[in-house]
């Protein structure tokens, strides 16, 4: 603290005042901006219950869906029937005003089994589906119904909407008279109406934040197979490790598996090999390149490190997919010299192995684990390489003793970096694997939020693996005995 | 700061034992042509303070790699203690090396340093621990064993690399200049420590160093090279008074250089005339009449008066040196200098053309050669 008072005073003396103030105001600023209140915004969103799951999201649903209904309704007339593109069954036209897809998203209510059970506005099994006498199937006019399944824990068992608030137990008569039905359709909406108004009230006032979302994180989820898929899928070696680790388990016969926690379990396995690998693959080299070539060739030797990454991130991926792709590089070249043919069908389907994952990550972000190895292995004195030799140290002990701990701080950031933007990469796995194999986390957190629009579940997802990735980078930074003193030196 | 003299290292003094060195015809050339040393004969004594003296790029550095294993000669052999050193690298050399910067490990303390060597050979940390100690004493640090060497002072630090140096025990220790970047004072006291560290040990000094001063004051015998060349090894007396070369007469002392002629020579005496006048002087190499060669009289030869050596000056300068004070005197368009003892009023009021002379005994001929530069030239170089 006196130190960092210290250099204030200093930059004053060289900066002036009011260089000094704008200075710390912009870090300040940015601080907040950019650090601060997104973590904020995010611990509060996955803190915050999916709004659709509310029970006034579920009562504005039931408004909107009678409101459509009727709409169709009033337009509808018998003798269009047979030409209306309605009556193939179902129906194309969208409500209005729903936030959510019209069709029921599989929202995993927390410690969801059976698949069946949770999920959004089902109709209730009571309501008949399908097209009966005078006019066809419409979705919205079954939907419109108080007899609506509130989303609940398991244990809270099936609760209803009209036995909750007390409402009629209504529903459109698809046998009555049009004008009946509409008629039944005002009131069920009235009723939504007013219950919606009701309960935004109620729920504005509610203590708003639970742990919903990052039970849905850890849920696990039955995974239904047969009796001898399961012993096979028992068998495999990366199922045994999540079994010992209670990321799988088998109950009553049924296997289920924490999903979610899988895949970044496998997310942050993979980044710290390919780091562990990156580091393996750079320390030689920024050896040769810091220690032991002349100026001239350590240069070439740098260049050679550097031109491919003066090349766009993206690039770097495409080029290794048209190596990797069925008719790809790799498969043409071993097609041609008569290991396989693709016209047979043969072709190694390189996508489709986390190896090559693997791999292209380590290659995207090796650069990262080798810029701050070779500044800080280039600082050390030669003279004491020299030192520890002639003193009777062998090779291994000149590096144990000697180059590994002048350069830790180097290591140290190297595998930070690399870490980091292996553990968060997203255009690698995306691009490379194209849905073919198990996803990265970060993928998995860019399908909550942008695909399955639940975005307060997506950011639990996001929060859990910053404090996850946190807490690997301070453990790492303890092991190494790395201070954050040390790093300013590299 | 506790004279080393005084330190108790009995147990790790009594294990060491000095080796001789041996150079034969060793030569080193670097993969781009550069002949850094021309094949070379040394035989360096079991025991012996020997230092290797000349300016720097005179390829003593080289010689020093190559008796340490860092470098391979070129041709010829380097033995030491009449083993045959090819293809053994420095690891397993019975040689330690003392760089010019030291080479401290910066993040080990003080003991570590010291046992790194001891535990490179595997030995237990307690026993390393023991040893540091006492080498540690041998050195007088002893109480500084937990330190980092940033926070030992610059004399201490070296003491550090003499302890890390002699606690693998070797029968030989290399030395490349270590006390150059100490200050003067230290410097001095230093030599007399090294000189003493190594009376006690008995191992054999070999010690690079530009600074004839210190090669004078420590060493048993001294090698003056030049150009990759040894122009003369022998005792320090033996060369500050009969140097072999020119070189060797203008590099190792202050010296008077004036070229001339030889007109006659007569045994061990002979007559040169000079620019400034025709003089006799000993002539210990036989140059023979007729022959360029150069005269050589140390500022110290030189004094005042009328004599056999006459020579007609002008005083210009006189720089108080302390113990001496040092004239300078210019005579046909070169200038000269003597050195006075100080007596209080020594070479003062002296404006005005004076006469300069010296023994006959005290000023030397030898062939013409290549002089080493003076200050002057190293600064405009």
């Amino acid at each position: 603290m006196t130190a960092l008072i210290g250099n204030i005073g200093q930059m004053q003396r060289s900066f002036g005042s009011a260089l000094v103030s704008v200075f710390f105001l912009a870090v300040a600023g940015w601080a907040a901006l950019l650090i601060v209140f997104p973590q904020l915004v995010m611990l509060d969103s996955s803190l915050t219950r999916p709004a659709r799951q509310l029970d006034s999201a579920i009562a504005a649903q039931l408004a909107a869906d009678a409101a459509t209904c009727i709409t169709i309704l009033e337009q509808y007339q018998p003798s269009d029937a047979p030409a209306s593109p309605a009556s193939s069954g179902g129906l194309a036209i969208p409500s209005p005003s729903t936030t959510a897809p019209s069709a029921g998203l599989a929202i995993p209510s927390p410690s969801t089994t059976a698949p069946s059970s949770g999920g959004l506005a089902i109709p209730s099994p009571g309501s008949t589906a399908g097209s009966v006498g005078g006019r066809p199937y419409i979705l919205q006019c079954d939907r419109t119904s108080t007899e609506l399944q509130l989303v609940r824990d398991e244990a809270a068992g099936r609760v209803l909407l009209d036995v909750l608030y007390d409402l009629p137990k209504l529903g459109v008569d698809e046998t009555a008279p049009i004008d009946d039905q509409i008629a039944q359709a005002r009131e069920i909406g009235a009723l939504a109406e007013e219950l919606v108004v009701t309960l935004r009230a109620q729920e504005a006032t509610a203590f708003r934040w639970s742990l919903t979302n990052y039970e849905v994180l850890t849920a696990a989820r039955a995974i239904p197979m047969e009796p001898a898929t399961l012993a096979a899928d028992s068998a495999s070696l990366e199922n045994k490790l999540y079994s010992i680790v209670g990321l799988r388990y088998v109950e009553d016969g049924v296997v289920h598996k924490r999903l979610a926690l899988i895949t970044l379990a496998r997310t942050i396995v993979f980044a710290i090999m390919a780091t562990a690998l990156a580091l393996i693959i750079c320390y030689p080299i920024a050896y040769n390149l810091a220690l032991k070539s002349t100026k001239e060739k350590a240069v070439w030797l740098f260049l050679g490190l550097v031109i491919p990454y003066a090349i766009v991130e993206l690039m770097r991926v495409y080029a290794w997919v048209s190596i990797i792709e069925t008719n790809g590089l790799f498969n043409a070249v071993l097609d041609w010299i008569g290991v396989l043919s693709i016209a047979e069908g043969e072709a190694i389907p390189f996508k489709r192995y986390p190896l090559t994952v693997f791999l292209v990550i380590v290659y995207t972000y090796i650069l990262f684990m080798a810029f701050p190895i070779v500044n800080v292995m280039s600082t050390l004195d030669r003279n004491q390489i020299e030192a520890a030799r002639d003193l009777g140290a062998s090779t291994w002990q000149v590096h144990w003793r000697v180059v590994i701990p002048h350069t830790k701080p180097g290591i140290a950031v190297g595998c930070i970096s690399t870490f980091m933007l292996a553990a968060g990469a997203f255009s690698v796995p995306r691009i490379i694997s194209r849905g073919l194999q198990g996803e990265w986390f970060s993928q998995t957190i860019y399908n909550k939020y942008f695909e399955s629009g639940n975005s307060e579940v997506g950011a639990a997802y996001a929060f859990a693996f910053i404090l996850l990735c946190f807490v690997i980078v301070a453990i790492f930074m303890r092991v190494m005995n790395a201070r954050l003193k040390d790093f300013v030196r590299a | 700061m506790t004279d080393a003299t005084h330190a108790t290292g009995g147990v790790a003094v009594g294990q060491m034992r000095g080796r001789e060195v041996r150079l034969e015809q060793a030569s080193v050339t670097y993969p781009n042509g550069f002949t850094a040393v021309h094949p070379t004969d040394l035989r360096i004594e079991a025991g012996e303070f020997f230092s290797i003296l000349g300016p720097s790029g005179c390829g003593k550095t080289t010689i020093l790699r190559t008796v340490s294993g860092f470098q391979e000669p070129s041709t010829g052999r380097i033995l030491i203690g009449g083993e045959d050193m090819a293809g053994i690298g420095p690891n397993g050399r019975p040689t330690a090396l003392i760089f010019q910067n030291l080479a401290l490990f910066p993040l080990m303390t003080v003991w570590e340093n010291v046992a790194f060597g001891l535990e490179a050979r595997g030995m237990r940390k307690a026993e390393r621990r023991r040893r540091a100690e006492e080498l540690l004493a041998l050195v007088a640090l002893t109480g500084q064993e937990d330190k980092k060497p940033t926070e030992l002072s610059g004399g201490q630090r070296q003491r550090v690399a003499v302890a890390r140096g002699l606690a693998v025990e070797p029968a030989v220790l290399l030395l490349d200049e270590p006390l150059s970047a100490l200050d003067l004072k230290l410097r001095q006291h230093m030599r007399a420590e090294l000189r003493s560290i190594q009376k006690k040990t008995g191992v054999t000094f070999i010690y690079i160093t530009h600074d004839q001063g210190e090669a004078l004051t420590m060493s048993d015998r001294i090698a003056v090279m030049n150009h990759g060349r040894v122009e003369q090894v022998g005792p320090g007396d033996e060369i500050y008074a009969t140097p072999a070369s020119a070189f060797v007469a203008s590099f190792v002392g202050e010296t008077n250089a004036i070229p001339g002629r030889l007109k006659a020579a007569d045994g061990k005496r002979a007559w040169i005339e000079t620019p400034l006048g025709a003089f006799t002087a000993r002539n210990p190499h036989g140059v023979g009449e007729g022959r360029e060669a150069m005269l050589f009289i140390r500022p110290e030869a030189m004094r005042f008066g009328d004599g056999e050596n006459r020579i007609d000056a002008r005083v210009t300068r006189r720089d108080l040196e302390g113990a001496f004070v040092n004239i300078f005197a210019e005579a046909g368009g070169r200038e000269l200098s003597l050195h006075l003892t100080n007596t209080g009023d020594a070479g003062r009021n002296l404006d005005g053309p004076q006469s300069l002379t010296f023994d006959t005994g005290d000023a030397l001929i030898l062939p013409k050669g290549e002089l080493a530069r003076t200050g002057k030239e190293l600064v405009e170089a």
